[in-house]
């Protein structure tokens, strides 16, 4: 028995996938669109919105000409193909070579798959069904070759199953375009009056050659089932997980601090051939009874160093019970990221944030402690004080900007200011002493002011004058008013920090 | 004493000599004249503007200063390439020029938009100039200056001696005190004086957060990602002199020198002169003697030795009138670029307030003889205004750059520029900009800028509500508000579209000169008003494409017919040109071949050339807006009489039978009814053309109503007034155009009436230009007895052409122009190589044309000659790919032995589809005649059998959509014309009837509709109530289902070829 192929053509792939998304917008006209040179280009047009004789490869502009109150999607590039991706995966569960066919169709080689569902049209019913309430519009076809079975799919009525060795019979009725061949050719074709593949079919190969390229026979003898034609099926991403299963339940810690540094190799190896490392990982435990013991781990920055996890991963086993003991052992790395991998040599010479040994301490005293214990901060470009630093989540993290040198800025900053009485002179001048937690303090020396004003865009408020002084034992304050002397604002006076 | 004298007289006073505008372009954020007149509240001595490396917005200062009565220092920032920046302030008008001659370098040097500029070059220029250096706002983490910029100083101190000077500011960054410390030990040391400035970039505190959204605009960043790019705080401002002088406490002489150097910088800009180039005269006469000659002779070649006594007293009159305004060489500079204009073959025509004068009849700057109206020459001139004459001569587009070089070749590229357009931030760019900055999301930016419909409407806040936005989002009323203030911001220099200034000294002397965006044109830095304000004088050297045409349609006829017809020579009132227009047969004339305008004519009926004055006047905003119209026609059918609201009216309207129609008569009403100053009048059409003054606008109509109304005038009567002059405002179009336009109206009907195959023929080869498609200059030239032989292969030539004489007229052949597609280099190959008749499509290739040309002319079946139609053709070329070559060329081509092949033929309805996508007409058949028997069974009647049907009968037409046109003047209405195989018709859709087929009107390319006739003294048109979108009629001629889509191919690309053109009020929908 020969092959056969299903064609799957999701008529309005990213429409169907919004209308999913977005439920509301089933009966409204929408499209999808793309910035083009300053223009938006419509990419694809829902049902009710070709209704309104809105087209794809129209500008926005224009169709809003048509339907003033057109809703517009913008498209995220590459999501055709990223969706289409995605419903190839999810049909692997019907045939396992499953191939997408860009831009919006699935190609299935189904030999052998559908006596699983009771034959071709049980099958095909059970695919459609799936894929139409899922929200999808299709056509598909089948048939013996890929190109026959395209060509049904997109040209013919309805949903197409060609009983085998039909094919050429069937396409001498459709149009060119049902070939896949270029635009170019299928113009030139109508230009020449051959609207229908019959004709074509029907002419000397030498003269079709000579005029209309190699491509074209080629399609034709694809669909017709002369010539062979492949799929390349997608292939399920293999996801980090390692099993251990073991012959004899393991019982003793020992036991399983193996099994867990046997696991660690097999999966930093992989990892590694990635050029991946774990930021969190899984190792779990079965045991004979049933119960499942399981801990997980989390680094600063991708690691594959098998001596430095088992580290991490040591403390936690320790509270393992094996009891009858413990038949199953699997490690999963359910978040890795992309790791540079570094020589050796270079490891001793790194320093800072670079040397992954800062790293690894970190992890530790954080598996040990808890997290939220370790802090690093970058400088964030805001002039006002309590913005002007960001907490930096990863060790890689780089300062987007240094820091800034011309401003001198107290070594401690108060979360919260904390207001303070002074005397000064009006409007702007220094102040002359102020009294802090119950002390007075006399200034010596004062620089200022520095007149910072709000982030209007973030809150309006009033600004703050800073000032730098140093009082009569030497100690440096950072000190501002809020708000001018002048007008009906009211102002007041604050300590917000304190040089070294 | 003294010093003591000036000490205390200073300390009173205040010059701020570091001020940015918006002229540095988004940088500074307040207008040149909001910075001079805050500076005046405040009082400030002086003020001075230095925006960076240019010069551009001073002549705007200057005009505010003087209004404002305080006094201006011009200057600029110089930011050089290899230094720290220095304020450039000249002392007296050498100084000055050297400044510009300093810019120029800088700009010449770069591209458009940039300076460069070296120390070098400020060392070479700086004589008589005040320089200021202004240090760096930040200090290192020594908190002192960084070696490099002392090093500066002390050569700029040795290089500007005693001119040099030292900005110091504070910026309220906490440091202020070093900075100043710093300074003033390099003060100190080198004897460099340390002078106050305030750095202002906006005049008033609030004007902070704009400067912010700018900063970010010129970044391209939003405003949460600006960060230290923006300044911390908002001291940037222009602060009073108690203020500056406390800030200063410390350094009082710093405020001291602020007020020196304002003192020693006396220049102003009225001193600038403007002097007339030296080279318009001959044989040493004076420009007025040179004029007097030149009028005499020209009149003696016009008139012969006896000059008619009226030309000779007119002639006299504007002579001593000219002389009196000592405008002499003002005319004779127009005089050159017309004579040169001439010399080459060029045709010109010159038009605005001076031109339709004897003494520029006489000098072949204008062809329209001055004794066809009776004008006197001062209603063109006025010498109370004391304005400066008005000529602009437009030249045949395609030859107007000619004209451009010999400007710039004759007097040189040093003495010769074109002006700047200012160009302003529009509502939708600045809410753009404005939105992206403060950070919404490209898809909001979007809709905000769709709820501003025209640019010149005000944001409202009930479209934004339309659109879905939450209106009371503070956010978004931030970006509002900001847009407001930014709109009417100058964004960059643009290249005026043909106003000239030459100058007999250096142009440099007066202003910098900066590179335009395009090859070969230099411009200055100064706009229109600007020029104006200074008083100096320009040329406009335009573009029209009806002169390109008229010019081809001369040469045509000269060729082929053997008569030499000029502008000047065309019999004039010829009784059957205006019979011809009056039943509206004006496709492809001048001006009147619009819709609205066929539709006027019949009704107008001109039958002199003032009614064509007329008719170009009427159908425009100006005065449809003002409802004049009506009026005027039924004064002038006799249904209403003449008469005058009162006597005074009756000298300014008694030529246009009471109903003010020009620009030039709103504004006299304005002056004599309601009590305007000349140059009032004046402001009031400029402030409705700039939408940045809605305030203004109210004022004005206020003072225009009340004045009318106090004279007696009917309220009713001054709010049309002031409507026209709305109107005008946007499209101004003044009475002294108008004649020059007429004329070339009437030339252009003359040679459509006589020569209609020259005409067509010259349209051709012009377009695009005007109205209407090849398709229907084509089919109105058949109609007028004219035949058309299609493009081919063998007989045309790029250009459409005569052939011989048939009947009447020469046939036309069409050129390769028409086929789409195609390159005029390619096709000079292929007639190069043409010394035969070409015999097969191989020979054709081998005059060197690639296979994808070829392909284009069998697209355009232009093979008839060698026997093939285009399928045919297209079969042969598609096999050139594969010819036998080297060794085996010359052998037989295998397509000679290809057996058995046949291509399906192609039906004649096919062949026209496919003409129009490839040539855009089709002299085979219209394509409606091919449905005309389905559309006989729909019910629906041809073009022509409506024209026998009565007023008011029920109808159903269809055709071909030609021009949807949605006039800003015609409260939504929509103007369809439709054609069909026999003629074309015009609809008329209520806005109501519109919304609601919509879809069918906008994607109809072939429509039918059903509706009531409206005849109204021959014009027909019908009043739409119901459309059908017929597009499948286009497609149904093949029956097969397989054939479907060739056809719909082909009307989709004939859909997308004519779309742009079909389509060009597009914008209007809206």
């Amino acid at each position: 028995m020969g092959k056969r192929f299903l064609s799957l053509w999701f008529r309005h792939l990213t429409t169907d996938y919004m209308t999913i998304r977005r439920p509301e917008l089933h009966h409204i006209p929408f499209v999808m669109a793309v910035p083009d040179h300053g223009r938006k280009i419509i990419t694809a047009v829902n049902a009710a919105g070709r209704k309104e004789g809105i087209d794809a490869g129209m500008v926005v502009a224009d169709s809003r000409v048509l339907y003033p109150t057109l809703e517009v999607v913008d498209e995220q590039p590459g999501l055709a193909g990223k969706l289409i991706k995605a419903l190839a995966l999810w049909a692997i569960r019907f045939s396992p070579v499953t191939a997408v066919d860009p831009p919006d169709g699935l190609l299935l080689e189904t030999t052998g798959c559908d006596h699983l569902w009771g034959g071709e049209e049980a099958y095909l019913t059970a695919i459609l069904g799936r894929l139409e309430a899922k929200g999808y519009h299709i056509r598909a076809g089948m048939a013996d070759t890929i190109g026959a079975a395209w060509a049904v799919a997109r040209f013919g009525q309805g949903n197409n199953i060609l009983p085998s060795g039909q094919q050429r019979s069937a396409l001498l009725e459709l149009p060119p375009a049902a070939l896949r061949i270029a635009p170019d050719t299928v113009d030139r074709l109508h230009k020449l009056g051959l609207v229908t593949i019959g004709p074509v079919a029907g002419f000397p190969r030498r003269a079709l050659r000579r005029r209309l390229g190699p491509e074209l026979l080629l399609r034709l003898d694809q669909a017709f089932g002369i010539e062979e034609e492949v799929l390349t099926p997608v292939q399920p991403v293999e996801p980090y997980l390692e099993r251990l299963p073991c012959l004899e339940p393991i019982g003793t810690a020992a036991g399983i601090g193996i099994a867990l540094e046997r696991l660690l190799e097999r999966l930093c190896t992989h990892l590694r051939d990635d050029g991946k490392g774990l930021r969190e990982s899984v190792f779990k435990a079965f045991r004979v009874d049933g119960k499942i013991m399981e801990t997980r781990i989390g680094t600063n920055r991708g690691s594959n160093h098998v001596a430095h996890l088992f580290r991490l991963f040591e403390e936690k086993i320790r509270n393992f019970e094996p009891d009858f003991g413990i038949e199953l052992f699997t490690l999963d790395a359910p978040k890795v990221e992309e790791v540079t991998p570094l020589q050796k040599t270079l490891w001793t010479g790194a320093c800072g944030t670079d040397d992954p040994r800062l790293a690894e301490l970190a992890d530790r005293i954080c598996n040990k402690l808890g997290p939220g214990l370790i802090h690093r901060y970058l400088p964030a470009e805001h002039y006002w004080p309590e913005r002007s630093y960001s907490e930096a989540g990863t060790f890689e993290a780089k300062p987007a900007s240094p820091w800034p040198t011309d401003r001198p800025r107290p070594i401690h900053l108060l979360p919260r200011p904390e207001r303070i009485d002074v005397a000064a002179p009006i409007p702007d001048y220094p102040p002359m002493l102020f009294r802090y937690q119950n002390r007075l303090h006399t200034i010596v020396h004062a620089d200022g002011p520095e007149r910072i004003e709000q982030e209007w865009w973030i809150e309006g408020a009033q600004h703050r004058d800073y000032y730098t002084v140093e009082d009569e034992t030497g100690a440096r304050y950072w000190l501002f008013r809020s708000g001018h002397y002048t007008g009906n604002h009211a102002h007041q006076w604050y300590l917000h920090g304190f040089f070294g | 004493m003294h010093i003591n004298g000036i000490y205390m007289d200073s300390l009173a006073s205040y010059t701020e000599l570091q001020v940015t505008s918006n002229f540095s372009f988004l940088r500074g954020a307040s207008h040149p004249d909001e910075l001079v007149e805050q500076a005046a509240a405040h009082g400030h001595s002086a003020i001075a503007l230095t925006d960076r490396n240019t010069l551009a917005g001073i002549v705007r200062a200057h005009a505010a200063a003087k209004k404002t009565g305080i006094r201006f220092i011009p200057g600029c920032r110089l930011d050089l390439l290899d230094g720290p920046s220095l304020l450039a302030l000249p002392t007296d008008k050498d100084a000055y020029s050297r400044l510009s001659a300093l810019l120029t370098t800088g700009n010449l040097r770069a591209e458009k938009g940039e300076c460069h500029l070296y120390r070098a070059d400020v060392y070479a220029h700086a004589k008589g100039i005040i320089f200021v250096v202004v240090p760096a706002d930040r200090l290192n983490q020594l908190f002192d200056y960084d070696d490099g910029f002392y090093a500066a100083a002390r050569e700029y101190r040795d290089a500007f001696g005693d001119s040099c000077y030292l900005a110091a500011c504070r910026y309220y960054r906490g440091d202020d005190a070093k900075h100043l410390y710093r300074l003033s030990a390099l003060a100190g040391e080198t004897q460099l004086p340390l002078v106050a400035t305030n750095d202002i970039h906006y005049h008033h505190p609030d004007r902070r957060e704009l400067q912010d959204v700018l900063t970010c605009i010129r970044e391209k960043c939003t405003i949460a990602e600006a960060g230290f790019r923006l300044h911390p705080n908002a001291e940037r401002y222009m602060k009073p002199i108690t203020e500056m002088r406390r800030l200063f406490r410390q350094y009082p002489n710093a405020i001291v020198r602020a007020q020196e150097i304002s003192e020693a910088c006396r220049f102003t800009l009225d001193s600038l002169k403007y002097i007339y180039p030296e080279e318009i005269t001959s044989e040493g006469r004076t420009p007025m003697e040179e004029l007097i000659h030149l009028v005499r002779a020209g009149a003696r070649q016009l008139f012969g030795e006896n000059i008619p006594a009226r030309i000779e007293t007119n002639i006299r009159h504007e002579l001593d009138f000219i002389g009196q305004m000592n405008y002499p060489a003002y005319f004779l500079t127009v005089y050159d670029v017309v004579r040169y204009a001439r010399q080459q073959g060029i045709l010109c025509q010159g038009r605005g307030s001076a031109a339709n004068s004897t003494v520029c009849y006489c000098l072949g700057i204008t062809s329209v003889d001055p004794t066809k109206f009776d004008l006197l020459f001062e209603r063109f001139l006025s010498a109370a205004r004391n304005e400066p004459p008005d000529i602009d001569v437009d030249f045949e587009h395609e030859r107007r750059e000619e004209v451009m070089q010999y400007v710039y070749n004759k007097y040189g590229r040093d003495r010769a520029a074109i002006v700047a357009t200012v160009t302003q931030v529009h509502q939708k760019g600045a809410i753009r900009d404005v939105g992206k900055a403060m950070g919404l999301s490209l898809d909001t930016v979007d809709r905000l800028a769709k709820s501003i419909w025209r640019h010149d409407e005000v944001l409202n806040d009930a479209r934004i509500l339309e659109q879905g936005l939450d209106g009371y989002d503070p956010h978004l009323l931030k970006v509002l508000d900001l847009t407001r203030q930014y709109i009417g911001f100058p964004r960059q220099l643009g290249q005026h579209t043909g106003g000239f200034v030459i100058t007999k000294g250096k142009l440099t002397d007066l202003c910098p000169i900066i590179n335009a965006r395009m090859e070969d044109r230099t411009n200055i830095e100064w706009n229109k008003d600007d020029i104006d304000v200074l008083g100096f004088l320009k040329i406009d050297v335009l573009a029209l494409g009806m002169l390109t045409c008229i010019r081809k349609a001369f040469d045509l006829a000269s060729r082929h017919y053997g008569v030499h017809w000029t502008l000047a020579n065309i019999p004039q009132d010829d009784p059957a040109v205006y019979a011809m227009v009056s039943t509206a047969d004006t496709i492809g004339v001048f001006q009147i071949e619009s819709r609205a305008q066929q539709s006027m004519l019949p009704r107008l009926r001109p039958s002199c050339f003032y009614d064509l004055v007329i008719e170009v006047a009427i159908v425009r905003p100006g005065p449809i807006q003002g409802d004049m119209v009506h009026p005027y026609l039924r004064r002038r059918n006799g249904e209403e009489p003449v008469s005058f609201p009162s006597k005074e009216l009756e000298d300014i309207l008694g030529r246009t039978l009471g109903v003010p129609l020009f620009q030039e008569q709103a504004m006299k009403i304005a002056i004599v009814a309601a009590g305007f100053t000349p140059s009032e009048a004046d402001e009031l059409r400029r402030s409705m053309a700039t939408f940045k003054a809605q305030g203004q606008v109210t004022k004005f109509k206020r003072k225009l109503i009340d004045g009318m109304t106090r004279n007696g005038y009917s309220a009713e009567y001054a709010e049309r007034v002031f409507k026209q002059i709305e109107g005008f405002g946007s499209y101004g179009f003044p009475e002294s155009h108008a004649v020059s336009f007429a004329l070339l109206v009437y030339i252009s009907a003359w040679i459509k009436c006589y020569y209609p195959d020259v005409f067509v023929c010259a349209l051709l080869n012009s377009l695009p230009m005007g109205f209407y498609q090849p398709a229907q200059l084509v089919i109105d030239a058949r109609r007028h007895g004219v035949g058309f032989h299609p493009v081919d292969v063998n007989h045309s030539q790029w250009d459409s052409t005569l052939e011989a004489r048939e009947g009447k007229y020469f046939t036309v052949r069409l050129g390769f122009r028409q086929v789409d597609g195609i390159k005029e280099e390619d096709m000079l190959l292929l007639i190069a190589g043409r010394t035969q008749a070409y015999d097969t499509v191989q020979a054709l290739q081998d005059s060197g044309l690639s296979a994808a040309c070829l392909e284009k002319l069998a697209d355009a079946d232009a093979f008839r000659s060698l026997g093939l139609d285009r399928r045919q053709a297209l079969w042969e070329v598609s096999s050139l790919a594969d010819r036998p070559i080297g060794l085996f060329r010359g052998t037989d081509s295998e397509s000679k032995f290809e057996k058995g092949i046949d291509l399906p033929a192609m039906a004649l309805s096919e062949h026209v589809v496919q003409d129009y996508a490839s040539t855009s007409l089709s002299l085979k058949a219209h394509p409606v005649q091919f449905m005309r028997e389905r559309l006989r069974n729909l019910g629906v009647i041809s073009a022509s059998e409506m024209m026998s049907r009565r007023n008011g009968d029920f109808v159903k037409v269809a055709g071909l959509v030609l021009v949807r046109q949605r006039p800003g003047t015609s409260k939504g209405v929509v103007f369809i014309t439709l054609e069909d195989e026999s003629g074309q018709f015009n609809l008329i859709v209520w806005a109501s009837v519109f919304e609601e087929y919509r879809k069918e009107i906008l994607g109809a390319k072939m429509l039918m509709v059903q509706g009531h006739l409206q005849i109204e003294k021959e014009v027909v048109h019908v009043i739409v109530q119901r459309c059908h979108n017929m597009n499948r009629l286009l497609v149904a001629e093949a029956p097969e289902r397989g054939a479907e889509p060739v056809v719909r191919v082909a009307a989709k690309t004939m859909l997308e070829a004519k779309q742009a053109s079909l389509f060009p009020e597009a914008r209007n929908f809206k």
